[in-house]
C-alpha cells in the first residue's frame, strides 16, 4: 500500500464512490425524502425514523466541509445538504427544546454538534448546555462506553468547556480492552469503529488514539474487513475503512475499495449488505441512507488523511 | 466408477483417521513411538503419506530423535507412493510433507532416496493465501525440524496470526488449529506475537470438530505452547551489569510478557 500508483488509484476510487453517495444523499433530501413529519415535536414518538438519518446526513456533509479535500460540486452540495437539515430542524430550535424538556437525552448534544462544527450555531442551546457542565446528572447518565465517547466528543466539537478523562473513558470499551480480536462479532464490530471515530474526532485528531490501540487496529482490521467483505456487510465493511483512514498509512488493500465501489447502483445508493434493494424510493431511502453516510465520511476521511500525510512530508 | 472412487476415499480417510489416533495415543502415553499395523495395509501406508511428519511427533515432542520403527514404516510407504518432486513440484504441501518425513527417516536410519526439497515454501499471494499454505505445511511444526517453511514462518508472525484469527471467525476450525500450531511453535523459537496463543487453544477446544486429524494438531499446539510457556517462565539471566543489580527486575518481566 505504498507505491504510489496503488495510492492514486485507491483515491480514485475512494473519490468517486464517495462523491456519488453524497448527491444520492442530498438528492433525497433535497426531493424531501428525508423531511421531518411537518407536525414535528420535541417528543419525536420514534426519533429514530427520520431525525436520527437527518443527523447522520448532517454529519457527513460537516466533514466534507470541515475536510475541505472535496471538489467546488461536492462542496455545493455539502452546504446545501448541511442547510436543508438545519432547517428541518428550525435552526436548531427542535434540538434547543429537546434538550431543554428532556436534559437527560443524549441526542441533542451529539445531533447539534454536527452543525456547530461547521458554524451553524444556536445560542441558547449552548447556554443550556453550558449549564449541564455544572450538574452531575447530565453527565451520569447511563449509557454504553462508545456512547459515552460520542457524547464527550460531541461536547468538544461544541466547545463546551468540560474536561473527560479520555484516558478511562477509552479504557472503559471493548476496544480498549484490546480483546481477543477473533471474538468479535457483528454489532460489536460497530461499538469498534464509534470508539475510533469519536476518539479521533473522525480522523481529525488521530493522536486520540492510545498508541496501543492503533497498534491493535492496525494488526486487525485486515482481518476483519476481510471476514465481512466476504458476507457482503457493505455497511460495516464501509466503517472499518472510516477506522483505517483514522490509525495512520491505510493497511487495507484498494480491492476493499474496489469491492465497495462496484456494488453501488447507477444512482449511487450502496446497499448496506447482500439482501436485496426494495423498489419503493421510501423504503430504499430506509434502509440505505446510513451506508450512503458511511460511503460520504469513508471518502473524505481517507481523502483528507493522505493529503495531510502528502503535505507534512513536503 | 463413481462407488467405487467413494469407497476407496472413505477407506482412505478412515485410514487417515485411524493413523491419527494412533499418534494422538502415542502422544497421550509419553516415551513411546507410533505403534503401526503389521502389516499396514495399503490405506494405511497412504495414511502414513498423510500424516507426514507428524508420525515422528511422539519422539519429537519429547526430544528424543526420530525412532527407527517409525522410519522403516515411512520406507514402506514411500515405496508403494513414492513421493514427488522435481521441478515444478514446490506447489503440493504434500512434497514438503514427504521431504520433512524423508529427511526424520533417514535420521532414523531408513535407506529411502533423499527426496528434494521443494524450490521455495509459500510466498506472496497477501497474507490470507499466504497463510492458508502455510496451515497445509502444519505438520512441519515440529521441534527438531527447521527448514526454508520455518525461516518463513519465524519471518511473519502477523500473517500467521492474521490467517488463524481469521480461520476461526469464519469457522474454518482445521485452518485455525493448524494455524495456531504454527503459533505455538513460533512462541516456542522465540518469536513475538500480536495474539495470544493459550486463549486461542481455549477456544479451539470448544469447537473441535470431532476428528482425530484435528485432535492431533490440537494435542500438539498444546504441547507447542505449553514448552514455550515453561521457556518464557525460566528466570531471566544473570549477566546484568553491577549497576542494575539493586533495581527491581519485576517491571521487565512485565512488559515482556505483556501481549500487545
Amino acid at each position: 500500500m505504498t507505491d504510489a500508483a496503488t495510492d492514486t488509484e485507491l483515491l480514485a476510487t475512494a473519490q468517486r464512490w464517495s462523491s456519488r453517495a453524497l448527491h444520492w444523499l442530498h438528492t433525497r433530501y433535497r426531493t424531501g425524502q428525508g423531511d421531518l413529519p411537518p407536525d414535528a415535536t420535541v417528543d419525536f414518538a420514534d426519533p429514530d425514523s427520520a431525525y436520527k438519518p437527518l443527523g447522520e446526513a448532517a454529519l457527513a456533509a460537516s466533514l466534507v466541509l470541515r475536510d475541505g479535500v472535496a471538489g467546488a460540486r461536492d462542496l455545493e452540495a455539502a452546504r446545501d445538504l448541511m442547510d436543508l437539515c438545519w432547517r428541518q430542524l428550525h435552526g436548531g430550535d427542535l434540538l434547543y427544546e429537546r434538550q431543554l424538556r428532556h436534559m437527560l437525552l443524549t441526542d441533542p448534544v451529539e445531533t447539534y454538534a454536527h452543525f456547530a462544527r461547521v458554524g451553524y450555531r444556536h445560542q441558547p442551546l449552548e447556554d443550556l448546555l453550558d449549564s449541564f457542565t455544572r450538574l452531575r446528572a447530565p453527565n451520569a447518565v447511563e449509557l454504553l462506553p462508545n456512547r459515552r465517547l460520542a457524547v464527550a466528543n460531541a461536547r468538544r466539537v461544541i466547545g463546551l468547556g468540560d474536561r473527560p478523562d479520555w484516558t478511562s473513558l477509552s479504557a472503559a470499551t471493548w476496544l480498549g480492552a484490546l480483546p481477543e480480536p477473533w471474538a468479535v462479532d457483528w454489532s460489536t464490530g460497530y461499538s469498534i469503529t464509534h470508539t475510533v471515530f469519536h476518539l479521533t474526532d473522525w480522523g481529525a485528531r488521530p493522536e486520540g488514539l492510545p498508541a496501543a490501540v492503533r497498534d491493535y487496529l492496525r494488526d486487525w482490521l485486515p482481518v476483519w474487513v476481510d471476514i465481512w467483505l466476504e458476507v457482503g456487510q457493505w455497511d460495516l465493511v464501509g466503517e472499518l475503512l472510516i477506522v483505517d483512514a483514522c490509525v495512520g498509512a491505510p493497511v487495507c488493500d484498494s480491492a476493499t475499495w474496489d469491492r465497495l465501489a462496484a456494488v453501488q447502483h447507477p444512482d449511487g445508493l450502496t446497499p448496506r449488505d447482500t439482501d436485496p434493494v426494495e423498489d419503493d424510493p421510501a423504503e430504499a431511502f430506509r434502509d440505505h441512507e446510513h451506508t450512503a453516510v458511511v460511503a460520504v465520511i469513508a471518502g473524505t476521511a481517507t481523502l483528507s488523511r493522505v493529503l495531510d500525510a502528502s503535505s507534512a512530508t513536503r | 466408477m463413481p462407488v467405487t472412487a467413494d469407497a476407496l476415499r472413505d477407506e482412505y480417510a478412515d485410514a487417515v483417521e485411524r493413523m491419527a489416533g494412533r499418534a494422538l495415543d502415542a502422544l497421550a502415553g509419553g516415551g513411546g513411538a507410533v505403534v503401526f499395523p503389521d502389516p499396514p495395509s495399503t490405506a494405511e501406508l497412504a495414511a502414513v503419506r498423510v500424516l507426514g511428519p507428524d508420525v515422528f511427533a511422539p519422539a519429537l515432542m519429547d526430544s528424543r530423535p526420530p525412532d527407527p520403527e517409525t522410519a522403516t514404516v515411512v520406507a514402506s510407504a514411500f515405496r508403494v507412493f513414492p513421493p514427488a518432486d522435481g521441478p515444478g513440484a514446490h506447489a503440493s504441501p504434500a512434497v514438503w510433507r514427504d521431504w520433512a518425513a524423508g529427511r526424520l527417516a533417514v535420521q532414523a536410519g531408513a535407506v529411502i532416496p533423499a527426496v528434494a526439497a521443494p524450490e521455495r515454501p509459500p510466498q506472496g499471494g497477501g497474507w490470507q493465501a499466504w497463510s492458508l499454505a502455510m496451515a497445509q505445511l502444519s505438520a512441519l511444526a515440529l521441534p527438531g525440524l527447521e527448514g526454508p517453511v520455518h525461516d518463513a514462518a519465524r519471518r511473519d508472525p502477523l500473517s500467521l496470526s492474521r490467517g488463524a484469527v481469521r480461520a476461526l471467525l469464519r469457522r474454518d476450525h482445521r485452518t485455525a488449529v493448524r494455524l495456531t500450531r504454527w503459533l505455538a511453535w513460533s512462541e516456542r523459537a522465540g518469536v513475538t506475537l500480536p495474539v495470544e496463543v493459550p486463549p486461542m487453544l481455549v477456544r479451539l477446544r470448544q469447537i473441535g470438530d470431532g476428528s482425530a486429524r484435528s485432535a492431533l494438531e490440537m494435542a500438539l499446539a498444546d504441547r507447542l505452547s505449553a514448552e514455550s510457556a515453561r521457556h518464557t517462565e525460566k528466570p531471566p539471566p544473570t549477566e546484568e551489569p553491577p549497576s542494575n543489580a539493586d533495581e527491581p527486575s519485576t517491571g521487565d518481566t512485565q512488559a515482556t510478557g505483556e501481549p500487545r
